[in-house]
């Protein structure tokens, strides 16, 4: 197999979580440092909290819009349910990153699954999980994307301040302010852990 | 997208662009003057785009037209006048469409400046569609040249290249994406920006009028025998058809012949495998580059053809093969055989690198064994999760009071009740809880099915559609069964808005409560169906004051008793806007539970099903960050247990 150069994340969520302006902003900010980015959104029909799964791929040259199965750097999950549904891209050493929110989102018509089902399947599948918790953020949920935002820098080769350029484009005023902040939360987030 | 930056970034400058944006900036380095369209995923981004921008860049017309075929019927005049236009729709819009494109494409305008360019999204997976349909076989049925770019910036390059070719060949091209393209967003560099060339001759000669048979022969004999045959050489010459890795050695003497999207899927999938062999890639898919094609052949033994859903390329490399007398062996679907263990790639659904990685494998043999790469998913235990409504949605309530309505109809009346449902968010009153579903076509098909049915049935027939559907393709039904006095009640959800797809308006929409509104006139719906002879009751939310709800009921089952007693036609005219339309512009009303008075019931939280009110720690809580204040869990609460929060 060759060496791959290319980086490749799976995010997933729940329509309306705001899973596609988050793509755009890390896209937007991998692609002024000079990468080839690709991202595949999943628009149209007001599928609200219907599972949507998106890919942001970078590198030296375009590659495909979709990843080959077992070849994820990363997977994302802005809702905890829903890692559940794309481990078919975690490698098989285990070495994917999983970046899990401790966000659920029940239904009306099922039992939400359990965290200690989480805890016995999930190191099947990886070796480094990690949960993010929503504690931070009390007024918007959207702003847990912003969290994460913060907490991945240190995997990428993109700076607080590259991302930060990338958010100013995107919103303004006091959202703005509301995210830089969480950003910064989200970067310190990640420097704790280690 | 900074939509700025679109319009004005000047040549070389490199944003990170949708597809569809990209398809936009392509036609505007090409002088657009017209954009019609009707929005339907994933093409509606090209003119919501439009929409905003044609008066600051000079553009000279963009509408949001009824329906695709009437939309296609403008730029095609315009195309004939003299005008650069461009027509969007999705694929099962070209169905709409091509009536007059066949027409259309018979003509031969005089002006230098006419190119007119189809941009046709198809949704592989029907992702956001009711049906999977591959649009390709059209160009055959059209006999019009077409072009398949495979990620965004081919969407810039080949929109411009697709202009260039109808202006030379006056001839319609289609441009053709798939969701993959349309939504997929790139690096994508910009060429310049071009104004139109457009001037004021309009020659309406034989050449662009096909109402006579004499003339339509003529006219047909030159688009095949002349346009279609200099499409032919210049698909031949084309540089949009492309060989990569030819020079590397290959020792499978195998070769690829793919297109679009597919081709990244292929390079994927050598990659993975670690080795290289040479990809014929199709930008112009019609005319298909004959000579191209035979010389690939001869220089292998096996060639695999990489196309997702049905398949077009492969149908014409073997009847290649076959002319050119090669013998080389071209696998892909198999499509002559109906047969799903014969075919290595699917006819159905979306193509991705690993399940085009598992066909190279067995065309390949043994050397490449399936490994644990190639497994299924895991299965795992997940959640199930229905798309829907949104929080306040107007067709909810709708739903709701209908299914409390039937409910007694059922009881009362001893009938049962069936269900035509149309393309629209009120489709997901499909789901659970409310589950109305019968029987769903197309667009505008549920009064025609309701009175299908009717006709021999004792049972109560409803029609469910929205008021851009019916706009769109549901007037002809209505007028049919108004004189054919059909049985059946319909049910014309109007928020407002073309809502799914983004709240686009349509003609009845409000003009006040959109940008481009101050150029349009509102058709007023009301008017509308009485000049069209139906009996049709109006209820409004907005006018109604706390028993709205109530009132919805009473309305429904009066209605439907009358259906079922009279054997005639009712419409009711629901007139509840668009949740997401309105809080663009007053600040919601929320709603909070009052616990001392609510006892569980459920009636909000499970039938209802709000998706804002959640049982939670035994408390029925209302999610302030989701509710939008429709406030119909206030009117429908026994307890009188939900009132609004106080400031």
């Amino acid at each position: 197999m060759m060496e791959s150069s290319n980086y490749t994340i799976v995010v997933t969520g729940l329509g309306g979580q705001g899973i596609i302006r988050f793509i755009q902003v890390l896209g937007n900010a991998l692609m002024n440092k000079g990468y080839s980015v690709i991202t595949s959104e999943t628009h149209g029909l007001s599928q609200r909290e219907g599972k949507v799964k998106c890919f942001l791929r970078y590198g030296k040259k375009l590659i495909a819009p979709i990843p080959m199965n077992c070849s994820a750097d990363m997977i994302i999950a802005l809702e905890k349910s829903c890692i559940l549904d794309v481990l078919n891209f975690a490698k098989l050493d285990k070495s994917t990153d999983l970046i899990i929110s401790e966000f659920k989102k029940t239904t009306k018509n099922q039992e939400y699954i359990t965290d200690d089902y989480f805890k016995q399947n999930l190191p099947n599948f990886s070796k480094n999980i990690h949960y993010i918790t929503i504690t931070k953020i009390k007024n918007d949920i959207r702003l847990l994307n912003t969290l994460i935002l913060g907490f991945i820098i240190s995997f990428l080769p993109l700076s607080y301040q590259e991302l930060q350029k990338s958010l100013n484009n995107y919103f303004s005023g006091e959202i703005l302010e509301a995210n830089l902040k969480i950003l910064q939360i989200g970067s310190i987030l990640r420097r704790k852990k280690d | 997208m900074n939509i700025h930056k679109l319009m004005n970034d000047t040549s070389g400058k490199v944003n990170f662009l949708l597809g569809n944006e990209a398809i936009v900036r392509g036609a505007l380095e090409s002088g657009v003057d017209v954009y019609t369209f009707y929005p339907g995923t994933p093409s509606s981004e090209i003119g919501e785009i439009f929409m905003r921008i044609h008066n600051d860049i000079g553009v000279k017309w963009v509408e949001s037209s009824v329906n695709e075929k009437v939309a296609i019927e403008i730029a095609g005049a315009a195309y004939a006048r003299g005008a650069t236009a461009m027509v969007g729709m999705k694929n099962v819009g070209l169905n709409v469409a091509s009536d007059p494109l066949f027409a259309i494409a018979t003509t031969r305008p005089k002006n230098f400046n006419s190119a007119l360019v189809v941009i046709v999204a198809d949704d592989p997976q029907a992702h956001s569609s009711a049906v999977e349909m591959d649009s390709r076989y059209y160009l055959k049925l059209l006999k019009i040249p077409a072009l398949e770019p495979s990620d965004p910036q081919e969407c810039l390059d080949f929109t411009k290249k697709a202009f260039e070719i109808s202006r030379e060949l006056k001839l319609p091209v289609i441009v053709r994406t798939v969701t993959m393209v349309s939504h997929a967003r790139s690096n994508v560099v910009f060429g310049d920006l071009k104004s139109s060339d457009i001037s004021n001759e309009f020659d309406l000669s034989k050449e662009v009028n096909v109402a006579s048979r004499l003339y339509f022969l003529e006219l047909k004999d030159d688009q095949i025998y002349a346009r279609m045959n200099r499409a032919l050489h210049i698909s031949e010459e084309s540089s949009l058809n492309k060989i990569v890795n030819l020079e590397d050695e290959n020792k499978y003497r195998l070769g690829i012949i793919t297109s679009g999207v597919s081709y990244h899927y292929a390079l994927e999938a050598l990659d993975h495998l670690g080795i290289s062999i040479p990809i014929l890639k199709l930008g112009f898919i019609n005319p298909f580059p004959v000579k191209v094609v035979t010389e690939f052949l001869k220089k292998f033994d096996k060639v695999l053809v990489i196309e997702e859903m049905d398949a077009f390329l492969e149908d014409q490399i073997l009847a290649v093969a076959k002319i050119a007398d090669i013998n080389t062996q071209i696998y892909g679907k198999f499509p002559f055989s109906y047969s799903k263990e014969q075919s290595l790639l699917p006819l159905v659904g979306e193509l991705n690198p690993t399940i085009v990685t598992l066909a190279l494998k067995k065309v390949l043999g043994n050397e490449f064994t399936l490994n644990q790469n190639d497994r299924n998913p895991i299965k795992l235990e997940t959640m199930k999760r229905f798309p829907i409504m949104c929080s306040g949605c107007p067709h909810r309530t709708t739903g709701y009071a209908l299914k409390e309505v039937i409910n007694k109809i059922k009881s009362l009346k001893g009938v049962d009740t069936y269900f035509y449902q149309d393309i629209g968010c009120y489709t997901m009153l499909s789901y659970p809880p409310l589950g109305f579903a019968n029987v769903k076509y197309c667009m505008g098909s549920s009064i025609a099915t309701a009175q299908g049915v009717a006709h021999t049935s004792n049972d109560l027939n409803i029609a469910i559609i929205g008021d851009g559907t019916f706009f769109h393709a549901g007037i002809p039904a209505l007028i049919n069964a108004v004189h054919h006095k059909a049985p059946i009640l319909v049910l014309i959800l109007d928020n407002g808005w073309i809502g799914m797809t983004g709240q686009q308006p349509h003609p009845g929409s409000n003009i006040m409560h959109y940008q481009e509104g101050i150029y349009k006139k509102n058709i007023d719906l009301e008017s509308l169906l009485i000049g069209m002879g139906a009996n049709v009751t109006l209820i409004d939310h907005s006018s109604e004051s706390d028993s709205y709800f109530k009132h919805l009921k009473k309305l429904i089952q009066s209605k439907c008793f009358e259906v079922i007693d009279n054997q005639s036609l009712r419409v009711i005219l629901i007139r509840d806007e668009c949740i997401q339309k309105i809080v663009k512009r007053r600040t919601p009303i929320l709603r909070q539970v009052n616990f001392e008075l609510c006892n569980k019931c459920g009636l909000c939280y499970n039938q209802f099903s709000c998706p804002s009110i959640n049982l939670i720690d035994n408390f029925v809580i209302i999610d302030s960050n989701s509710c939008l204040g429709c406030g119909i869990c206030e009117e429908i609460c026994p307890n009188d247990a939900i009132n609004k929060v106080s400031k």
